[in-house]
């Protein structure tokens, strides 16, 4: 098809793309909206956002620092529905609602953070190697092969481990275990959309690489990396509560982990509360962001819908 | 409408082995019934072989498959109508080798239960034995499916299985319904001789029962030499089967993997499998569609061959029309789920006499036509979703009247066993404005 | 491309990925400060500091340093565990042996209940089975580790008290030899049914733990694949030759169905083996992750390096067998990039 119209009508279509876009937003939140997983998931999402938001409503903030666990050294150890704490008090005194409100509020930081980092760096690298190719490519891959050869956990274990132990370090660490993925899922992505002629026909009509990128491969391979990052909204406070869990955090500050630790102590004295609550805190907070990640797989890539 | 007439001429032998009646299949789906086979009739005779003709989604697959209980539900529906078949077994004069009484075919239908074969109004007064495929059990099914009715399916390369070798996917035809002769070949009576714990785990064997643990004590030497005696009878089945279809070398094929084999080797692989038992009428959904043009040439006459051989009926699904005129003997013309005329081969193409026919045979391209220019049926097919009563070509029909929307077409008999559903044929009565062929809408 | 040279093509990569993940490892230790503070008490004079540098080549520049721990990986030298007071190949072996019967008993449990749960949900789909394992496997995916296990110590060995903590119970450790440190083939090796029975016990809490997220993965893939493969050609061919539906799936569906979950189960491992660290801490096993969550929090180096080099090497191995079953089960595969 090597003929004058042709690299202008692909073009157009390239360049509606969003317009495309845009018109089947309404039609996917439909879809989205139409299976109750993925409005469980999304409900218990506004939820644990709006608790995080809400967090010095909800509780007197401690000072000097909310996010550090306030102690009640006269009620330790309380059960729940003890007075001036509903669910009960750790073994040196945390408030354990307190904790699981301000931990909302650590976690979306924490999440929001490394989601940011982490796609930015992955989709930077992924890009570069999946739209030069050649040697660049090939050697950003096999860094990116030896970064996934380290099981995640105990990448980030050791990262934080050798950084120090404070929220900070379990936030640097994660970022740097994280990013492969999407530099991965991205490569794969462009290369796949880089074949498309509309692809070509913008290289025929002499378009920057630049522009082409902008244009034409990014908006078209964005997808599955959108659903990894709502995934990993999840997931990251799952492996950032284990890091804490273990010991990676200072002591005492408001973290669901780090309030499991602390009343894992307790359990062979008959002192459940204090781990099961912040543990079911971070449970429901992975499984809102599995659920509305899932769905939205489903709907994006219709391809796995028929598997489902 | 149906196309069962009493007038028409019957096949070669006096009873149809299978007769449609007013099938009716539908498809739940999201915009609504999906109304994909809407009153199907058709006999097919013994021996003959009938080609069903469409597009496309006409429904001549669903129709095909309904024969085997292959319609998956949900999301389809039966919604109505059935499918008689009457099956048939062993000469009991020629055992099967054939003889004057089974016309060579070796096979002689089965006579009804209620009459025994002096005809009865259970049967029709055919005194044949037959069963309503949609009403049977999964288990009379079963029995049925690979040894009386078998099918060949499009694409030889996805309907084998690609883990297991060639010789795994035939025996299972040979276990599922030849136990008991491979029983008998190992000197194990299929009920009564050979009792102990040895034979009732080869009886198990022999019909695919075994389970894992059963299957590694078998391999232990002083039952592997049992259990090899009856691979040995299946091997030799394998073998002969293959071999029927022209595959040289069978005993080397059986052992390769699917991928191993060109298309062609793939498709003969299919055809010894649903020929291995002999069955009464084989269903063949596009067999050549996926093959390359010089191998489906070798298929075509490979199954006309068998069919020869053994008087196998036929229903051969096919969109190609000209491919239908080397192969079968009758041809049902079907379109959005309705069949708009049938007739014997040559009849249809000489004397097409339905609009849609006329259109189909008008789009094959053939030597007289001028180069560059392909005919082509305007529009497209209707969608299927809760249609209104009417003729499904109205719209398309370039002799389209008023009376073809909100009236279903009659069929009418044009000469003995053609039979066309259109008003062209049957101008209703006190309807006024009929369709004529000299009509031009546009 | 043939499965060998594939697989050979595979052994040839491993090596580079493996000095890939020690430089990482070795870089990483390095970013930490120089190791000599382990080695160093308030008595030492500045002489003596500089005379361990000296002997332990921390002067000399960074890739010199590299080559000298690496040949010193390759000797077997792993250097000196503060932690376990000892050096890092002296403890590896029985900590290992500790971490081995846990994971390979939660990879047992994970693959038989994963597999049967799948085909159970897949060959039902979109019924009720099938919503049931789909609840189990996402809530597997969202589960927090080191919260399910406390969950089980709480019901099942503080109230229930069905189910012991720890590795062992101290008497019947004493009562037998421990050749190969796997207390369950220790047991059958001495004949004594009571300290199998015992190490049994001790196992089952640990292995649930760990293995309910493999589970929920790989029931997941199962399902998924099954669900495809039933949607296949093949599958109503095999029902057209008369095949009862138990064996359409048995046969047919389910044996092409496992393919790709075996890739799965190697993923899966890594999985366990990061969860290992978890679990062990809480039921205090006495293995390689409880060894290596000490070591992170005490800043104890040489055994967090020979710790994630190790469990690496292992996850890549694992990987490459996976790959290359894939490869054999898989017929139809056309190896290559």
């Amino acid at each position: 098809m090597v003929d004058e119209a042709a690299p202008v009508t692909t073009r157009a279509a390239a360049d509606s793309a969003w317009r495309v876009r845009l018109q089947r937003g309404g039609e996917l939140s439909g879809a989205l909206l139409k299976n109750p997983t993925t409005v469980t998931g999304l409900v218990f999402i506004v939820l644990m956002i709006g608790m995080a938001l809400l967090a010095p409503v909800l509780t007197e903030p401690n000072t000097p620092d909310p996010y550090q666990m306030p102690r009640d050294w006269e009620a330790l150890a309380v059960p729940p529905g003890s007075p001036g704490h509903p669910l009960g008090t750790t073994n040196v005194g945390g408030d354990v609602l307190y904790g699981m409100i301000w931990g909302a509020r650590t976690s979306l930081r924490l999440s929001l953070i490394v989601v940011s980092l982490t796609v930015i760096v992955g989709v930077t690298v992924g890009s570069v190697a999946g739209f030069r190719g050649g040697k660049v490519d090939e050697f950003l891959m096999r860094i990116v092969d030896v970064f996934l050869s380290i099981p995640e956990l105990i990448f980030a274990l050791a990262i934080a481990a050798v950084l120090g132990p404070s929220f900070r370090n379990i936030i640097l660490a994660l970022a740097v275990v994280f990013w492969v993925k999407y530099a991965r899922i991205m490569r794969a992505q462009i290369i796949h959309v880089k074949e498309n002629e509309y692809v070509d026909a913008a290289r025929m009509i002499g378009d920057s690489p630049w522009r082409i990128y902008r244009r034409d491969v990014l908006p078209n391979s964005i997808t599955p990396v959108v659903v990894q990052a709502t995934l990993d909204m999840g997931n990251i406070v799952l492996v950032g509560a284990t890091l804490s869990f273990i010991g990676l955090s200072e002591a005492g500050i408001a973290e669901w982990g780090v309030l499991v630790s602390e009343g894992q102590a307790g359990i062979s004295a008959g002192r459940w509360w204090a781990s099961t609550f912040p543990g079911l805190m971070v449970f429901l907070w992975a499984l809102a962001f599995n659920l509305f990640g899932d769905g939205l797989r489903d709907v994006l890539d219709p391809r796995t819908e028929s598997a489902r | 409408m149906t196309m069962t007439d009493p007038g028409r001429i019957e096949p070669v032998s006096a009873t149809p082995v299978a007769s449609v009646q007013n099938l009716r299949v539908h498809f739940r789906s999201k915009t609504g019934i999906v109304h994909a086979v809407d009153g199907v009739s058709f006999d097919i005779g013994d021996g003959e072989t009938l080609g069903l003709v469409g597009e496309t989604g006409c429904g001549k697959s669903v129709t095909a498959r309904s024969f085997l209980g292959l319609v998956p539900m949900p999301p389809g529906i039966a919604a109505g109508g059935s499918i008689l078949f009457r099956p048939h077994h062993t000469c009991p004069e020629c055992d099967g080798h054939g003889c004057g009484r089974c016309h060579g075919s070796g096979r002689v239908p089965s006579a009804c239960e209620t009459c025994g074969g002096a005809g009865c109004d259970g049967c029709g007064d055919t005194g044949h034995h037959s069963v309503d495929l949609l009403a049977l059990s999964s288990r009379e099914m079963q029995d049925i499916r690979g040894d009386r009715i078998a099918m060949i399916f499009q694409d030889p390369g996805k309907a084998l299985n690609p883990a297991l070798s060639v010789r795994d996917q035939l025996s299972e035809v040979f276990y599922q319904h030849r136990s008991g002769e491979l029983l008998s070949d190992v000197g194990l009576d299929g009920d009564g001789g050979g009792s102990g714990a040895v034979a009732s785990l080869l009886r198990r064997k022999a019909s695919l029962r075994t389970r894992r643990v059963e299957d590694a004590l078998l391999a232990i030497p002083p039952l592997r030499g049992r259990r090899n005696e009856l691979r040995a009878a299946v091997t030799a089945r394998v073998a002969g089967a293959l071999a029927e279809t022209q595959i040289p070398n069978p005993l080397k094929v059986m052992e390769r993997y699917p991928h191993e084999l060109s298309g062609g080797m793939r498709q003969r692989v299919m055809i010894a499998q649903a020929l291995a038992c002999d069955p009464d009428l084989l269903i063949a959904d596009e067999p050549t569609t996926a093959l390359d043009v010089t191998v489906q040439a070798r298929i075509l006459e490979l199954i006309r061959e068998l069919q020869d051989r053994h008087q196998t009926s036929v229903l051969y699904i096919s969109h190609d029309l000209s491919l239908v005129r080397r192969v079968c003997d009758r041809v049902a013309v079907m379109y959005a789920g309705r069949i708009v005329e049938s007739a014997p081969t040559d009849e249809i193409f000489a004397n097409p006499s339905h609009p849609y026919t006329r259109g189909l045979l008008a789009a094959i391209p053939s030597a007289s036509h001028q180069r560059g220019r392909l005919v082509a049926i305007e529009g497209t097919v209707p969608e299927l979703v809760d249609p209104p009563p009417g003729c499904r070509f109205a719209g398309r029909c370039p002799h389209e009247a008023p009376v073809c929307r909100g009236n279903d077409p009659v069929t009418s008999t044009v000469s003995p066993d053609h039979d066309v559903a259109c008003f062209i044929h049957n101008a209703p009565d006190g309807l006024p404005d009929a369709p004529a062929f000299d009509r031009r809408v546009r | 491309m043939q499965i060998r040279d594939y697989i050979v093509r595979r052994l040839m990569v491993l090596p580079l990925l493996i000095v890939g993940v020690s430089i990482i490892v070795f870089t990483l230790t390095r970013v930490g400060g120089s190791p000599i503070g382990i080695y160093l008490s308030h008595e030492m004079s500045q002489e003596e500091v500089a005379e361990l540098e000296e002997r332990f080549h921390l002067n000399d520049p960074l890739p010199v340093q590299y080559a000298y721990w690496a040949a010193g990986v390759v000797r077997g030298d792993l250097g000196w565990s503060g932690v376990a007071a000892a050096p890092v190949t002296d403890v590896f072996l029985p900590k290992l042996a500790a971490t081995m019967e846990l994971a390979v008993s939660a990879a047992v449990v994970a693959v038989i209940l994963g597999i049967a749960l799948g085909t159970f949900a897949g060959a039902r789909r979109n019924r009720l089975p099938d919503h049931l394992t789909r609840v189990f496997s996402i809530s597997g995916a969202a589960m927090p580790l080191f919260w399910f296990a406390i969950l089980l110590l709480i019901v099942f060995w503080v109230y229930l008290g069905w189910f012991p903590n720890g590795r062992s119970t101290p008497e019947v450790y004493a009562r037998i030899a421990h050749p190969t440190n796997l207390y369950t083939v220790d047991a059958i090796l001495a004949g004594d049914l009571g300290a199998f029975r015992d190490a049994v016990w001790h196992l089952v809490l640990p292995a649930v733990a760990l293995g309910y997220g493999a589970t929920a993965i790989i029931a997941r893939m199962m399902r998924s694949s099954l669900v495809e493969e039933l949607q296949e050609d093949y599958v109503d061919a095999a029902r057209a030759k008369g095949l009862p539906e138990r064996l359409v799936l048995r046969r047919h569906a389910r044996r092409n169905a496992l393919i790709p979950t075996v890739t799965v189960i190697g993923l899966s491992f890594g999985f366990l083996l990061q969860g290992s660290v978890v679990a062990e801490i809480i039921f205090q096993w006495p293995g390689l992750g409880r060894w290596m969550a000490d070591s992170v929090l005490r800043g104890d180096q040489a055994t967090i390096m020979a710790y994630v080099l190790f469990t690496s090497v292992l996850f890549l191995v694992v990987n490459l067998a996976v790959d290359v079953i894939y490869a054999y089960l898989d017929r139809r595969v056309v190896l290559g990039q």
